[in-house]
C-alpha cells in the first residue's frame, strides 16, 4: 500500500518544519476557536432556554393579550388595540374547555420588599391562584403554596423564592414572618426550591401571592396577565387550544370573520419564536466568526504555497524516481489535513472552554455538544481541502526536469 | 530485441516565435549490457536527449521505443510508472531528498510502487551493500561525503533493478579521487550486467565507456566502438 508511505511522508516533513506547521497549524485554530466559541456558546443559551420553557410542561399553553411572532408594525400596533384579558375569563375558559385541566390566571409587577430593616427594590410579585403549583414547576422547599382558602379570603400570604429568602431571612426560619410588600404586611408561608439563574437573572427572587390579594392591594390586572391552562393530556392540547379560542372569541364578541384579538402560546412556539427572533443574530455571529476561519484557510494556502515552492526540488527528485501526479498530490493534502485537523481538534476543545467561561458569566452551564464537535471536524479538514488542494494540484503538475533544475 | 531504439527523434522549443531545435533527427539503437557514453558541448543537446532517453520529456517529433515499449506517446503518469521500474537516475548533484536517511533515500522508488516494507527493507540494504554504505545507512545526506552521497544516488538508481542506468555528469561534483571510485564503480556494475548511459562532457570519462555517441547541434556526430584493448589500456 502507498498510502500509509505518504502519510508518513507528509508527517516527517511536517515534524522538519515544526515552526511553519506550527503557524499553519495556529492560523486553523485560531478560526476553529473563535466558529467553536459562537457555536457552542449558542447551542448553551438556546439549550437553557428550552430547559427554562420545559418548566412549562407539554400540556400546557397560554393565553394572553399580547404575545406570538411580530412580523410587521401593522400587527403590533393591532396587538396595542386589543382589549386586556379580564379575570372573568378564567371562569369562561373552566365553564368551556372540559378538555382543560387547570386554569390559572397570572399577573406580575414589581415593586419593593422589606424584613426588619432589610429591603429590596423592584421585586417581582406574581399574583396567582393557588393551582398554579400544579401546572408550572414549581418546587415547594418549606411551607407551603398558598391554598383555595387563601385565595377566597384574600389572605395575605406570600410563597417566595430562595433568593429572598436567603436575603432576608440568612440563618432564620422564615416561615410565619411578616414581610412587607409594597407597603402591605404579608406573612411567609412557604420558600421555593431553587432553580438557578439564566442570563444573569436570578430565577428566585419572585414572590407569589393569592391573586385575590393581588387585586385588593394592586388593582385589576391589565395587559400584564395572562391565563396559563394545563389540557388534559399532550393529546388533547390542540383540541383544548381550540376550545379555549372559541370561548374567547365569543366573549369578546370577536366577528367570524376578524382574526382572534387574543395570543395562545405553548412552549413549542415560545421556543419558536424565540428561535425566529433570533435566528438573524446567531447567523450573524456566525458569519463574523467564520471570516477568522478564512483567514486561517488563507494562512494555509499561503504557507502551502511557500512549502511547494521551497520544496520544488525535492518534488522533481520524488518524480524522476517515479512519483505519480497523484502521489505528490496526497503528500501534500495530507500535510494541508493533518495541519488543519490537528488545528482543529485544539480549536474545538478551546472554543468550548472559552464559552463554557463565556456563558458562566450569565450564570450558564453547558455541556459538550455532538454538533458542535461535527461542525469542527468538518470546518477543520474542509478548510484543509479547499485552501490545501491548489498548492498540492501545482506541486503534483510540476514538470520534474524544471523542478529537478530549480536552485 | 534492442533496449533503445530511437526513430528520428526531434526535440523543438518555442522561445517567443523563434523555434530551436535542440535535437534533430535523433536515432539511436543501444542494446542490453552495453556501457555508453554521451559527450558533447553544452548546448549541444546532449541533456534534451538524457531527459528523453530517462522518460522525464516526450519528443515533439518521432518514435521512442525502451524495451519494446512505445514510450514517446506516453502520458506523465505513465512515464513515472516506466522511470520507477526502467530507469535508474544518476544526477551531478545528486538529487538526494536533503532531510531523509540514506535508507529512505534508497527506498524511495519502492515506495511508489507500492512495494511492501519488508521487501522495501531487503532491496534497500542490499543496494545500499553493493555500493558498499551498509555502514552508513542511517547518516543523512548532510553528513556523507560527495563520493559517498553519489553511491546512495547509485543505490536508489540500482534498486528496483531497472533496465537502464542512466547518469548524468555523475563526477561532476566530485574530486578526482572520488571520480574514479564512482567510475570504478560504474564499470563494476555494467560488469555485473547493467545497461549503463553515462552523459559527460569529459573525454576521460567517456572512453572508458565501450562506446561513444558524440553529439552536435542537436545532431549524432559521431558513433564510436571503443576496443576492449583501449579500454583496458586506459
Amino acid at each position: 500500500m502507498i498510502a500509509p508511505s505518504l502519510v508518513k511522508i507528509a508527517f516527517s516533513a511536517l515534524l522538519a518544519n515544526k515552526l511553519r506547521s506550527g503557524l499553519t497549524l495556529l492560523g486553523v485554530m485560531i478560526g476553529v476557536t473563535s466558529v467553536m466559541t459562537i457555536i457552542s456558546a449558542l447551542e448553551g443559551m438556546m439549550g437553557g432556554i428550552e430547559a427554562q420553557l420545559a418548566r412549562l410542561g407539554p400540556a400546557t399553553f397560554v393565553a394572553t393579550t399580547i404575545g406570538g411572532v411580530v412580523t410587521s408594525e401593522e400587527q403590533w400596533f393591532e396587538m396595542l388595540k386589543r382589549k386586556p384579558l379580564k379575570l372573568k375569563a378564567v371562569k369562561y375558559i373552566e365553564e368551556g374547555c372540559d378538555l382543560c385541566e387547570k386554569v390559572c390566571p397570572r399577573v406580575y409587577t414589581r415593586t419593593l420588599m422589606k424584613y426588619g430593616n432589610k429591603s429590596l427594590r423592584r421585586v417581582m410579585v406574581g399574583g396567582s391562584t393557588f393551582n398554579l403549583i400544579d401546572i408550572v414547576d414549581i418546587e415547594v422547599a418549606q411551607g407551603r403554596f398558598h391554598s383555595r382558602e387563601d385565595d377566597l379570603h384574600r389572605r395575605q400570604v406570600a410563597f417566595i423564592g430562595e433568593q429572598l429568602r436567603e436575603t432576608f431571612f440568612e440563618g432564620v426560619d422564615p416561615l410565619n414572618k411578616v414581610i412587607r410588600i409594597g407597603g402591605k404586611r404579608y406573612t411567609v408561608i412557604g420558600v421555593a426550591k431553587k432553580q438557578g439563574s439564566m442570563f444573569g437573572q436570578n430565577q428566585d427572587n419572585f414572590v407569589l401571592i393569592p391573586i385575590s390579594a393581588y387585586v385588593k392591594q394592586f388593582g385589576q390586572p391589565k395587559r400584564n396577565m395572562n391565563v396559563t391552562i394545563k389540557a388534559r393530556s399532550v393529546k388533547e392540547l390542540d383540541e383544548a387550544m381550540d376550545q379555549v379560542r372559541m370561548v374567547l372569541r365569543s366573549k369578546r364578541h370577536v366577528p367570524y370573520d376578524k382574526p382572534d384579538d387574543f395570543s395562545m402560546l405553548t412552549a413549542d412556539n415560545i421556543l419558536e419564536t424565540f428561535n425566529a427572533i433570533t435566528r438573524m443574530f446567531r447567523l450573524t455571529l456566525i458569519g463574523i466568526s467564520s471570516i477568522s476561519l478564512v483567514v486561517g484557510g488563507i494562512v494555509v494556502m499561503n504557507i502551502m504555497m511557500v512549502s511547494v515552492t521551497e520544496r520544488t526540488r525535492e518534488i522533481g527528485i520524488r518524480k524522476s524516481v517515479g512519483a505519480k501526479q497523484k502521489h505528490i498530490l496526497i503528500q501534500f493534502l495530507f500535510e494541508a489535513l493533518m495541519t488543519t485537523t490537528s488545528g482543529g481538534i485544539v480549536g474545538i476543545v478551546l472554543g468550548f472552554l472559552i464559552a463554557k467561561s463565556l456563558v458562566g458569566l450569565i450564570d450558564m452551564e453547558i455541556s459538550p455538544s455532538t454538533f458542535a464537535i461535527v461542525a469542527g471536524l468538518f470546518i477543520s479538514t474542509g478548510t484543509g481541502i479547499i485552501f490545501g488542494i491548489y498548492p498540492a494540484m501545482k506541486a503534483a503538475r510540476l514538470d520534474p526536469i524544471k523542478a529537478l533544475s530549480y536552485e | 530485441m534492442a533496449l533503445i531504439e530511437t526513430h528520428n527523434l526531434w526535440k523543438t522549443y518555442e522561445m517567443g516565435a523563434e523555434k530551436v531545435h535542440a535535437l534533430r533527427e535523433v536515432s539511436i539503437t543501444i542494446e542490453k549490457g552495453e556501457y555508453v557514453a554521451i559527450i558533447g558541448p553544452s548546448g549541444s543537446g546532449k541533456s534534451t536527449l538524457m531527459n528523453l532517453i530517462g522518460c522525464l520529456d516526450t519528443p515533439t517529433q518521432g518514435e521512442y521505443l525502451l524495451n519494446g515499449k512505445k514510450v514517446s506517446q506516453m502520458n506523465d503518469d505513465e512515464l513515472a510508472n516506466i522511470r520507477n521500474r526502467e530507469i535508474g537516475f544518476v544526477f551531478q548533484t545528486f538529487n538526494l531528498l536533503a532531510r531523509a536517511t540514506a535508507f529512505h533515500n534508497v527506498e524511495l522508488p519502492l515506495i511508489y510502487n507500492g512495494s511492501p516494507a519488508i521487501e522495501r527493507r531487503e532491496k534497500a540494504e542490499l543496494a545500499l551493500r553493493k555500493v558498499e554504505l551498509s555502514d552508513r545507512m542511517y547518516h543523512k545526506p548532510t553528513e556523507l561525503s560527495g563520493g559517498q552521497r553519489q553511491r546512495v544516488a547509485l543505490a536508489r538508481a540500482l534498486v528496483n533493478d531497472p533496465a537502464l542506468l542512466l547518469a548524468d555528469e555523475p563526477t561532476g561534483n566530485l574530486d578526482s579521487k572520488t571520480s574514479l571510485e564512482i567510475i570504478d564503480l560504474f564499470e563494476e556494475l555494467h560488469r555485473q550486467g547493467n545497461t549503463i548511459i553515462i552523459v559527460t562532457h569529459e573525454r576521460d570519462i567517456a572512453t572508458r565507456a565501450h562506446r561513444v555517441l558524440s553529439i552536435l547541434d542537436g545532431r549524432i556526430a559521431t558513433d564510436e566502438r571503443m576496443s576492449k584493448d583501449s579500454v583496458r589500456a586506459y
